[in-house]
């Protein structure tokens, strides 16, 4: 698989450590046990598009944020950690992450 | 041992033929089971063997009947023989070298009398399946029914002693891979390089041409003006005796390739942006009763027998045809003299019912009645496509009863079809299909070429903006001719040669309810040999159908996946790099005869002969480890105490110029991160450590707070683990030693007490910096030098205190030491579970404090008193040592366990550090120990964890 | 007890490859001495200074580097300026400088919020230059080195015999030529892994020459 790093460009996914699905930190102040264990161990894990964190572990060494569909491996977007209004790279990155336009059912 | 004499021994040698891959002119001669046998350059073993009338060339895996030539290709079954050392080599694909060493394999004694062939007779209670009903009980036999398996089980013989070949790995990263150099293959890449492609034209045999090769003067015209446009072709690599073994997300391929003089194999990973896929088609086979006696071949197996090597298959042949390529076999037959006894035609009903004979086809009893002695059967039923590749890129293929074959039906964007696979036609119309396909393949290419490039913001800048895009120009079309849907007879065969499948098996694997082809696959193994269903799977997915009463459309086929063809553990192995980290003074280690200790990446040295002396040194004189793998951490800028005090559990908002403290970091879960201590050197320099096999994970943990969490604080940490070679100098008498070698710094307690730093010069060496910290128990000092002059430093050391008994120390005493003291060790005491309370750390957590990393659980934790705490152990027989890990139990219950024990030189008996129940922690408790032989020994509960000098007086002085 | 030596030895760094003989000391470094004009060279490069450099990517000292993440040139003063990273440079120049390199990035700082750091020891650093070096380093590292995508003056990091390793494409005499760097402990295995790769090219060990930038 092709991960597009919003810094380096397309790497082969060895480089990098997958870090989670994107989660919200709730406030550790005011969070109770069965929220903060939420947090810390449950994910939603579909079988779709899905946001989670990146590590390019052996390139720039950034965090960054992907949105990636879990049954065929297309990345349609990657973007900075701190980006929310920063253009994500779009096209050209699922272009290189493409792994098929279409989405195939069942097995693949 | 006698020789079969070159030339005269080839009996069935023919005259020479136009497309003929023999070179007269280089004759060999190689050996076969003890015997030699003449061949020419570019025979293959089996082809070299048939000249001279050899027609047994295995034993089948269950059965052990023998088998001889069927497709005379890299797929045919009953040809795989041992090479030398090498076994499992496809002895109709393998040409022969001079002086080879082939035998059968599988074989006891010998190949003509296979004792193991008594499995014929016990057969019917060897079918599928047998392997579940049988030799389960009683237990006790298992050894037994072991040793005899063995004797019967397949594959050749692997050589402790052979030596080891030269594979290796290489990168790439073509514009299009060609997979399959057959007419289509050679026609699209020919097209593909000319719209400036860089292309890999990949093919399994040891020539480009495919069928071409074995065709007619037409054909061959053609196969020698599309190899001159290859040739001639830039930008098209070639690669023979080679294989797209798998093809991954992205068109990432793994290709073998065996064309290379000074590599066994070679892993070639390409990263290719369109793969072509033009594989041609495989013959079926057709089932009947007898189709795997010796002397039953398909019509291309005789085709290229007597075309590309020039053998005389047989003396009297039957053929069954129903296509033109059958019918052409038979005036290659002709041509080379076989007398062709009876043509079936397939076309128009009856086929034919069994073929018969020992050791051998002596009979072919024909559909209609007849019975015709012949020693050779020919079929030409139909074609399987080897649509593998496809399906590992997402493909399910369809089936079509009108070509009786499977059909890609949905590729995606960087993957095409050329020739058989996709359709049929005359070679003209296949060859400018491919060809599109070529153009097609180059355009597209291009166009991920681009995007590639503009997803790297460094590349993309350069570039004048996206080009016009090309219009879409559509492939043709194909047409899809009839085809028979022949696959077997009234009579039951076998319908997987590798694996002794019959169809008999499989209708009664449907009968015990095992009724979708993926359960047949697994319950019969139908399909699981090296062909991987090339010849089978098709044949297999018609009698099922048939015995379930479905189409084969309903009935589907199973899924492909990697490896397309057997793979050798040497090219998925290649060169066997893994990263070693040396400290600088690993040459002095390795001199000094240090037993090596492997810690992740790093080489350590474990001891240098004897630990206990080693101790023994360090708390009566002085002694010095070299750390250098301790995780260090470089910490500048306005808002490093808000970082500390985020990742440590205790506080640091004031931590004054020189002084150090210890620090313990939490994960979210409240569990123990890592621990180590933290410098101030200067106003705005700071100096973090942590355990060295825990560095890694700390970096990349302080990168996600500051880059994810906290983007706003002002700070830059860089690792500088490698930049500083580290060394402990421990003992009562290091001050001494340390004074002879630091200039600048003032040693005495008062000037440079516990939990200090010191940046000076130390032999010489400028930007060193020293703090005063106790592991070990001892006064001790850490040096940190810049690693370029680390060796100069460590043996200026052993010099200078060489009057003082100074002596190096390993890894193996220095983990005594800190035991003897009760320093526990993140990872070996704390598991992935242990939070900061249960390793005995409420004394650092900090509450108050508003937000640090695992604040949350530990509150939770700090209202609990439920969870296992660490303590300090000593077996009551201080002589016994609890092998680490060792349970302990409470009546039939686990109440904790054994982290760390050793035999304690200093104390003379032995100590420990555990986890126990919170019901046993009190000092004094007496607990019990499972140790793994089952028995079981007492030890005592501490008051604390340090077994000696529990006040610390030592390392204070 | 224990006299303090008379005077002390002359300091000698070192690298942590092991020096190709004959080895000899020059300005204060063991290196090679060994000259070879084969078709792929791999010389060991540690000597040089290297000075990390950490400030906002587009602050006061970015623009005075006048290097974006991902480019290396030359400056005025001939020192290689890398753009390792996002707001992360690595400046290379002739053995002993480190301390001026680092004064002079700092002087342009402007109030800003710079670091730098003399990571010369922190680092390993080679060259391998030839008409093959970019056959011999595609065995061992995945990333595509045709001209289009990794041409003259292009810095990665990525990857090489598993190891996280930077790549500065820098050539000489119309030849392709790459510095590599890594981290020091894992310098010789680097090393040795490149020998292996270059093994089918026919490298060859070729000595430090000074400066060498």
């Amino acid at each position: 698989m092709l991960l597009p790093c919003p810094w380096c460009g397309p790497r082969n996914a060895s480089e990098f450590r997958y870090v989670g699905e994107q989660t919200v930190r709730p406030d550790p102040a005011t969070a109770d046990p069965a929220e903060w264990r939420s947090y810390l161990y449950m994910e939603s894990n579909p079988a779709g598009w899905v946001a989670e964190n990146w590590l390019h572990r052996a390139g720039c060494r950034r965090y960054f944020a992907a949105e990636r569909h879990t049954v065929t491996n297309q990345v349609r977007a990657t973007r900075p950690p701190d980006a929310e209004a920063a253009p994500a790279q779009h096209a050209d990155a699922a272009a290189a992450g493409r792994a098929g336009e279409h989405v195939r059912e069942g097995r693949p | 041992m006698t020789a079969v004499s070159a030339r005269t021994g080839m009996t069935l040698r023919l005259e020479p033929q136009p497309g003929e891959v023999i070179d007269r002119n280089r004759p060999l001669e190689f050996t076969w089971n003890g015997q030699r046998f003449p061949a020419y350059h570019g025979d293959t073993i089996v082809s070299a063997l048939a000249a001279c009338g050899e027609r047994i060339f295995s034993r089948s895996f269950k059965y052990h009947r023998p088998r001889g030539l069927l497709s005379a290709s890299f797929l045919d079954p009953g040809c795989t023989v041992q090479v030398g050392d090498e076994p499992n080599v496809r002895g109709a694909h393998r040409r022969v070298e001079p002086g080879m060493v082939v035998s059968a394999q599988n074989v006891w004694p010998s190949l003509r009398y296979d004792v193991k062939s008594v499995n014929q007779v016990v057969g019917r209670f060897l079918t599928a399946g047998f392997y579940y009903k049988t030799f389960i009980k009683p237990q006790r036999l298992w050894p037994a029914y072991e040793r005899v398996l063995r004797r019967f089980s397949s594959g050749g013989v692997v050589a402790k002693d052979s030596a080891h070949g030269y594979y290796d790995k290489r990168y790439a990263h073509p514009d299009v891979v060609v997979a399959g150099g057959g007419p289509a293959g050679m026609a699209a890449a020919v097209a593909a390089a000319e719209a400036g492609a860089a292309v890999l034209l990949v093919e399994e045999e040891y020539e480009l041409g495919g069928h071409l090769r074995w065709g007619d003067a037409g054909q061959l015209e053609a196969l020698r003006e599309l190899r001159a446009a290859v040739a001639a072709a830039p930008g098209v690599e070639v690669m023979t005796n080679s294989v797209v073994n798998g093809r991954y997300d992205g068109n990432w391929l793994g290709i073998v390739q065996r064309n290379l003089p000074h590599v066994v194999e070679r892993l070639v990973k390409a990263r290719a942006k369109t793969l072509v896929v033009a594989p041609g088609l495989i013959e079926r086979p057709y089932v009947f009763e007898g189709n795997d006696l010796p002397g039953v071949m398909l019509s291309t197996g005789v085709r290229r027998l007597v075309n590309l090597h020039a053998v005389k298959p047989g003396q009297r042949a039957v053929v069954l045809s129903a296509n033109p390529e059958g019918d052409a076999a038979i005036d290659d037959l002709a041509r080379a003299g076989v007398e062709v006894a009876k043509v079936v035609d397939g076309r128009r009903g009856p086929t034919i019912q069994r073929a018969t004979g020992s050791r051998g086809v002596q009979a072919v009893e024909c559909a209609d009645g007849t019975v015709v002695d012949c020693d050779l059967l020919v079929t030409a039923v139909g074609w399987t496509a080897p649509t593998a590749l496809l399906n590992m890129a997402g493909d399910r293929p369809v089936y079509s009863e009108r070509a009786a074959r499977f059909l890609p039906s949905l590729l995606p964007d960087d993957v095409l079809v050329a020739g058989g696979i996709a359709g049929d036609g005359p070679l003209e119309q296949l060859t400018e299909h491919a060809r599109a396909v070529g153009r097609e393949a180059a355009g597209r290419a291009a166009e991920t070429a681009r995007s590639l490039c503009a997803g790297i913001p460094q590349i993309a800048e350069r570039r004048a903006g996206p080009p016009d895009p090309e219009p879409a120009v559509a492939l043709p079309e194909l047409p899809v001719e009839d085809h028979p849907a022949l696959f077997f007879s009234g009579t039951r065969g076998f319908v997987d040669f590798s694996e002794d499948v019959t169809a008999k098996d499989l209708i009664a694997a449907a009968e015990e309810g095992y009724d979708s082809i993926e359960l047949v696959k697994r319950y019969t193994t139908v399909t699981m040999g090296p062909s991987q269903g090339k010849l089978e799977t098709v044949n297999a997915v018609a009698v099922l159908a048939a015995a379930t009463g479905r189409t084969i459309a309903e009935t589907g086929t199973t899924v492909w996946r990697p490896p397309y063809a057997p793979i050798t553990l040497g090219a998925l192995a290649g060169r066997i790099f893994e990263p070693v980290r040396h400290s600088p003074m690993q040459p002095w280690h390795e001199a000094a005869g240090a037993t090596p200790l492997v810690a992740g990446a790093w080489i350590r040295p474990d001891s240098y002969g004897d630990p206990a002396g080693e101790v023994r040194a360090v708390r009566s004189g002085v002694g010095i480890i070299d750390v250098t793998p301790l995780g260090k951490f470089d910490l500048r800028g306005p808002d490093v105490p808000e970082l500390l005090n985020q990742l440590y559990v205790n506080k640091w908002s004031r931590l004054d110029v020189g002084s150090v403290r210890y620090g313990v970091m939490c994960a979210e879960d409240g569990v123990v991160l890592d621990d180590g201590v933290t410098g101030r050197l200067a106003e705005d320099r700071y100096i973090l450590t942590a355990t060295s096999s825990g560095a890694a994970t700390v970096q990349e943990w302080i990168e996600s707070w500051l880059q994810t969490e906290r983007p706003d604080w002002r700070i830059h940490v860089t690792p500088v683990t490698t930049a500083y070679a580290s060394i402990n100098v421990a003992g009562p008498r290091s001050r001494e030693l340390l004074g002879r070698l630091v200039e600048d710094v003032d040693l005495a307690n008062e000037a440079f007490p516990y939990m200090r730093v010191r940046v000076g010069r130390i032999a010489g060496v400028d930007g060193c910096f020293m703090w005063r910290i106790g592991f070990t128990g001892e006064l001790s000092y850490e040096l940190h030098v810049p690693a370029s002059h680390g060796l100069r430093v460590w043996e200026a050391l052993l010099e200078r205190g060489a009057d003082l008994g100074v002596r190096p120390f390993g890894v193996e005493a220095q983990r005594i030491l800190r035991l003897e003291k009760g320093h526990f060790i993140v990872g070996q005491d704390t598991d992935g579970l242990t939070q900061a309370y249960g390793a005995g750390l409420g004394w650092a957590v900090k509450l108050d404090k508003p937000d640090f990393a695992g604040r949350t659980e530990l509150v939770w934790q700090s209202r609990r008193d439920d969870y296992f705490r660490l303590v300090g152990l000593q077996p009551v027989d201080g002589s016994v040592v609890p092998p680490e890990a060792s349970q302990i139990v409470l009546g039939r219950g686990i109440a904790g366990r054994i982290t760390s024990s050793r035999m304690s030189p200093t104390l003379g008996r032995s100590i420990c550090l555990g986890f126990v129940a919170p019901s046993l922690t009190g000092p004094g408790t007496q607990v019990t120990v499972r140790l793994p032989d089952g028995g079981e020994v007492a030890a005592t509960v501490m008051p604390q964890h340090a077994h000696f000098d529990p006040e610390g007086t030592r390392q204070r002085g | 007890m224990g006299e303090r030596a008379p005077r002390e030895a002359a300091l000698v760094a070192r690298s942590p490859i092991a020096p190709a003989p004959p080895a000899t000391v020059e300005q204060g470094w063991e290196i090679s001495a060994r000259r070879s004009v084969a078709r792929l060279r791999l010389t060991d490069a540690t000597p040089l200074a290297k000075v990390l450099v950490r400030a906002a990517a587009d602050g006061p000292v970015a623009r005075g580097l006048e290097i974006r993440f991902g480019r290396a040139a030359r400056d005025a003063d001939g020192v290689l300026v890398v753009g390792s990273g996002p707001g992360e440079w690595l400046l290379l120049a002739p053995p002993g400088t480190a301390p001026e390199i680092a004064r002079r990035v700092t002087a342009r700082a402007d109030g800003e919020f710079a670091s730098t750091f003399d990571v010369t020891h922190g680092r390993a650093l080679m060259r391998l230059s030839g008409a093959p070096a970019s056959d011999a380093l595609a065995k061992v590292c995945a990333i595509d080195l045709s001209d289009g995508v990794t041409p003259d003056g292009a810095a990665v990091r990525t990857s090489v015999a598993k190891l996280v390793t930077d790549l500065v494409r820098d050539d000489r005499g119309g030849e392709p030529s790459y510095l590599l760097h890594c981290e020091r402990s894992s310098g010789q295995y680097l090393f040795d892994a490149l020998l292996d790769a270059g093994d089918e090219f026919g490298v060859d060990v070729d000595g430090f020459v000074f400066p060498g930038v």
